[in-house]
């Protein structure tokens, strides 16, 4: 079996505003349990990919705390391993702190591993993706680096600014483009990529002599443009939840409260895997009236809640009423407060002010911490 | 290394009134508050109590139980300087032996507590439901200078017959044990708890092992043997919520006083200090369905509810499907509830399937329990 280093990447990420102002986009809480690392991470575990490292760009406070136990992604804690790579020279340049950088800086640990092949894989596009069938494609192919990419017929509305790709006969990508939304039908780029090792040791030599302010992205988008290295595309035709903007992660959120968008991001015999923090069932007081929402566990709901998204540790009290809100870890919602289309991010509270709204179009966030 | 107190779980009983619950499980690993396995509560005491040494006493059914208990990363007793392991029966020089008694598991165990070589050993039973910091409780064992301590609760005096009961003096020492007496002296109960000093415990130990008449069991042989022999033998009064779930009336009622919410034993406390610890699954948040209800009820991730529950305790990846109706029942992981199906005080036993619209126990008080074997 080739030995595989998957890379979980939190660089190049698209900005969320206030809910990525103290999290990367990999530790935000997603239906009021995960991170959205997990995926990737998990994804990676049900592969049978056993060495991981995350490529942190910052607060990488948020990103220890989410994967304090980062033995639960892991097969055999002894040959696997999760590390944590952040660049700290170049904290304060953020142009230059890429993941090209990153993995530069810290270049022993492929050194040391000496992969057949790596995996690079971003944290936005939510999927039950099976990296073995990548693997396979890729040696079979005999390829350098293989892309992967989904078919879209909804060009014009989601994945905007993601890569758009025109693939050839003989699955070679032959151009890419940032997609500006004016096509309907395209392939986007999951920007999920394999490398023999030797494309990997190309791409970082590449950078060197063409920008140090470009990442992986828009270096394989350059090789690709310029001809310089051969990348093949490998298509994944299952459910991809891309989690690209603030309004995205809000409505997508809310759309995997439909049991049958659920069941394609969580199938069977894939579990997704979190840091567990032991909290207790969730508790439903005597006037608890509770639909259609997600609740984790640790949390005590005593009033009305509607469409929401609740998370660990969060307290609803009576007489409260929510529609269609999102709360976050040990959030707070006092009696008789009606909120609708409100975000309280983690350790929010609302008690004073009884009356809190937001629209479906933008949702209110109450800031970490804040109490109204 | 010498430790100051290593605590040893009893955990091979059978517990034959929990009926088919036990059938493939020992009763120590049967479900409970949607989320917990009993075993849990012992274990997570002794880790908030700082007792880091535990040996768990197993025999029925051990290897489910082996395994839960594993390295004792659940309980964060995987530390450097910690130890939990499972001591199940096994063969040595002198041959090969089942647990004859609970005193007889000890003994059959005496080279692990040697080679650990506590001061104290702390005796638990693997099948109780409480919340505790056991160190108040060693703290008076050492203070009264005391042989052995037993923990005691006090129980209404028309079910004292129902337990072994202590008689104490003024200063709580022990002055008699009656065995389900019908004329109970007091109304302290033994919980099954008990510090031994342990060159004390292994002296009785030993000269209770060779003693062919004996059960080897600490309630009917050793304690009552160092009572008779004068020995110091201190009561600890234990207050708060204290459980023996041995029946199925006592495992449900137990469910429901969580489900309920009255706080007598509050796994919501926000300091942390007596939190259960246990193994996590790696479901998606509970989901309530557009017209699901549920009140008075605890659910676990994973669960899934379109219907309505009142007065549930709910495990993981358990569903309700839609219309169908659950009153003051305990459904185990895994277990289905199909459409328009009702059932009320029941215990549903785990991955079992409810027919729709099948109507259980409605309008009954009596506990019935719900297993693949039949109700």
């Amino acid at each position: 079996m080739s030995k595989i280093l998957g890379i979980c990447n939190l660089h190049d990420t698209p900005s969320m505003g206030q809910l990525t102002k103290t999290r990367p986009l990999g530790s935000l809480s997603f239906l009021g349990r995960y991170g959205l690392m997990d995926f990737t991470l998990s994804n990676f575990s049900n592969s049978e990919i056993d060495r991981m490292v995350i490529l942190a760009e910052n607060n990488i406070s948020a990103v220890r705390n989410h994967t304090l136990e980062g033995n639960i992604w892991i097969n055999n804690t002894r040959t696997g391993f999760l590390r944590i790579l952040l660049n700290e020279n170049l904290l304060d340049a953020p142009k230059f702190n890429t993941d090209i950088a990153n993995i530069k800086e810290h270049y022993s640990i492929i050194e040391d591993n000496n992969p057949d092949y790596i995996i690079l894989s971003p944290t936005f596009f939510l999927m039950a993706f099976d990296y073995r069938k990548l693997i396979e494609y890729h040696e079979e192919s005999g390829a350098e680096i293989t892309c992967v990419y989904t078919k879209t017929t909804r060009g014009n509305k989601d994945y905007l600014n993601c890569d758009s790709l025109e693939i050839a006969k003989n699955n070679v990508i032959t151009h890419s483009k940032a997609n500006m939304g004016d096509e309907k039908k395209q392939n986007i780029s999951l920007e999920t990529f394999i490398f023999t090792r030797a494309a990997f040791d190309k791409i970082l030599a590449l950078s060197d002599r063409v920008s140090s302010m470009y990442g992986f992205r828009k270096m394989i988008s350059y090789a690709i443009n310029h001809h310089r290295i051969p990348v093949h595309a490998f298509e994944f035709d299952g459910y991809v939840v891309p989690i690209l903007s603030s309004y995205d992660y809000v409505d997508r959120s809310f759309e995997l409260l439909k049991y049958e968008n659920r069941q394609k991001l969580f199938l069977p015999d894939w579990p997704i895997y979190t840091t567990t923090h032991n909290t207790p069932p969730a508790l439903y007081g005597p006037k608890a009236d509770v639909q259609n929402s997600f609740v984790a566990n640790g949390a005590i709901i005593k009033g009305k809640v509607e469409n929401c998204i609740i998370s660990r540790d969060v307290v609803v009290e009576e007489g409260a009423e929510l529609k269609n809100c999102i709360l976050f870890t040990q959030s707070y919602v006092g009696k008789n407060a009606k909120m609708e289309n409100v975000l309280l991010e983690k350790k929010a509270s609302v008690s004073e002010v009884k009356k809190l709204a937001g629209t479906k179009e933008k949702i209110l966030v109450i800031k970490q911490g804040e109490k109204v | 290394m010498s430790k100051k107190v290593v605590a040893m779980i009893l955990a091979g009983g059978k517990g034959t009134r929990l009926e088919a619950l036990t059938k493939k499980t020992a009763k120590p690993a049967v479900s409970f508050a949607a989320k917990y396995r009993i075993i849990d509560f012992p274990l997570s005491n002794c880790a908030n109590s700082g007792i880091n040494t535990v040996g768990v006493l197993t025999q029925y059914e051990s290897t489910d139980l082996d395994a839960y208990v594993g390295n004792g990363e659940k309980w964060g007793l995987n530390g450097v300087h910690a130890l939990l392991t499972s001591l199940a029966p096994r063969q040595t020089e002198e041959g090969a032996n089942w647990y004859k008694g609970t005193a007889d598991a000890i003994t059959q165990n005496l080279d692990f507590l040697d080679e650990n070589d506590p001061e104290y050993v702390l005796i638990l039973s693997g099948d109780h439901i409480y919340k505790t910091l056991y160190n108040d409780m060693i703290d008076l064992h050492i203070d009264t200078e005391a042989d052995a301590t037993i923990s005691v609760i006090e129980v209404d005096p028309k079910e004292a017959s129902r337990f072994g009961i202590m008689a104490v003096d003024k200063n709580d020492r022990i002055v008699e044990f009656q065995e389900k007496p019908k004329q109970p002296k007091s109304n302290l109960a033994s919980m099954g708890v008990y510090v031994f000093t342990w060159k004390v415990l292994r002296k009785y130990l030993v000269e209770d092992a060779a003693n062919p008449k004996s059960d080897h069991d600490f309630g009917n042989n050793i304690i009552p043997k160092m009572l008779n022999d004068g020995l110091k033998m201190q009561a600890y009064r234990f207050k708060g919520y204290w459980r023996d779930v041995g029946t199925l009336a006592s495992l449900h009622q137990a469910n429901m006083d969580i489900a309920l919410d009255d706080r007598m034993l509050d796994l919501y406390e926000s300091d942390r200090t007596t939190r259960i610890y246990t193994q996590d699954t790696y479901s998606v948040p509970q989901y309530i369905g557009p017209e699901g209800s549920i009140k008075r009820s605890i659910a676990n991730q994973g669960a899934i509810i379109l219907g309505s529950c009142d007065s549930c305790v709910i495990s993981s990846d358990a569903v309700i499907e839609e219309g169908a109706v659950c009153t003051r029942c305990v459904i185990m992981r895994g277990a289905r509830v199909k459409v328009g199906a009702q059932v009320n005080n029941a215990i549903i036993a785990p991955d079992v399937v409810i027919e729709s619209n099948e109507k259980i126990n409605l309008n009954s008080d009596e506990i019935v329990l719900i297993s693949n074997g039949g109700k």
